[in-house]
């Protein structure tokens, strides 16, 4: 428990220090130009251009990586979602956010269907005898084996 | 088995129907590709901030009055050598029914205001931030230059590029939209 405490610790302090001091290459390569739909520090088109000098000034200034990416995306900017690389949430890019939890849906629903479907397959193998002794069958088999004992 | 193939079946053909709207859809506005045909079309409703101030100016607010909508970008080359003419225009039909209004596609809002400063542009412009507004009109590049009338309808000319490419354009749009 200590260890995976210490870990957590470990691996938290690098992600706080990004948060609160970003690098304009780790902002570079998050963020991607909303015109030309490539990463920023892979851009030179106007736009990103733009964003590079947008984010070299707001680091200079103090802000946080989250402060950063909330003004491109929204007020001031409002260059949108666009520049997260996200997929839309709307048309064709919807299946990237739909299709891994139907996958897990459908494969939970065929799991749960696969082992029902065994379950009642397996009984239905079995011999008939097995299922219930006959009472005095079951009677006498429970003599026999006292005399044994006996 | 057949209920699986036949599940897999509709779920390949939803995902085609789906691909297909999707290309459609993406591919933009008619308003420019009717309004070059001499249609005159509604136009897309719109809200959005303005680039020096606060608050937003909506479409359904001008309604009344005739729009000189042009979409710039402050590194767009011919929007700047176009500048200077909308200005004047700007001036000469000030208090005569018409507003123009500059759209500035996607950009960081800070180049935008220094390019309105720059060239003293004496309207305002809104910010198209992520150019959805350019992709319901149908625009594909700027500067491109709209006209709409008191009722809210897009009435042609449509000019693509700088507004010297269509001599007399700007004149003809204004009064067609004072008029329609």
């Amino acid at each position: 428990m200590l260890v995976l405490a210490v870990a957590a610790l470990a691996a938290s302090g690098p992600a706080l220090a990004s948060e609160q001091h970003p690098t304009l290459d780790e902002l570079e390569a998050m963020l991607v130009c909303p015109s030309c739909h490539v990463p920023l520090d892979e851009s030179n088109s106007p736009i990103a251009q733009q964003m590079k000098a947008y984010i070299a000034k707001r680091i200079a200034q103090g802000a946080t990586r989250s402060e950063i990416v909330d003004e491109l995306v929204g007020p001031p900017n409002n260059l949108g979602v666009a520049v997260l690389g996200v997929p839309r949430t709307h048309g064709f890019d919807l299946i990237a956010w739909v299709l891994p939890f139907a996958g897990i849906g459908i494969a939970a629903v065929a799991v749960g269907a696969g082992a029902w479907r065994w379950s009642r397959n397996r009984k239905e193998d079995e011999p008939p005898g097995l299922r219930r002794l006959d009472p005095a069958l079951d009677r006498r088999v429970d003599e026999e084996l006292a005399r044994f004992d006996g | 088995m057949r209920v699986i193939r036949a599940a897999t079946a509709v779920v390949v053909v939803a995902l085609l129907g789906l691909l297909v709207w999707d290309v459609a859809h993406r591919s933009g506005g008619h308003v420019a590709s009717d309004v070059n045909k001499g249609e005159i079309v509604k136009a897309p409703a719109f809200s959005l901030p303005r680039v020096q101030g606060s608050g937003h100016i909506s479409l359904a607010s001008l309604r009344g009055k005739a729009v000189v909508l042009n979409f710039w970008a402050s590194d767009c080359v011919p929007c700047k050598q176009e500048q200077k003419e909308l200005n004047a225009a700007a001036r000469k039909w000030d208090g005569k029914n018409v507003v123009f209004l500059g759209v500035d596609e996607i950009e960081v809002r800070s180049f935008a205001q220094h390019y309105l400063e720059h060239y003293k542009v004496p309207y305002q412009s809104v910010a198209d931030g992520d150019g959805s507004l350019a992709g319901k009109f149908g625009v594909t590049g700027t500067p491109e230059t709209f006209f709409i009338d008191k009722y809210g309808r897009v009435v042609p000319p449509h000019i693509i590029g700088v507004l010297k490419s269509d001599p007399g354009g700007l004149e003809a749009g204004i009064r067609r939209a004072l008029t329609a």
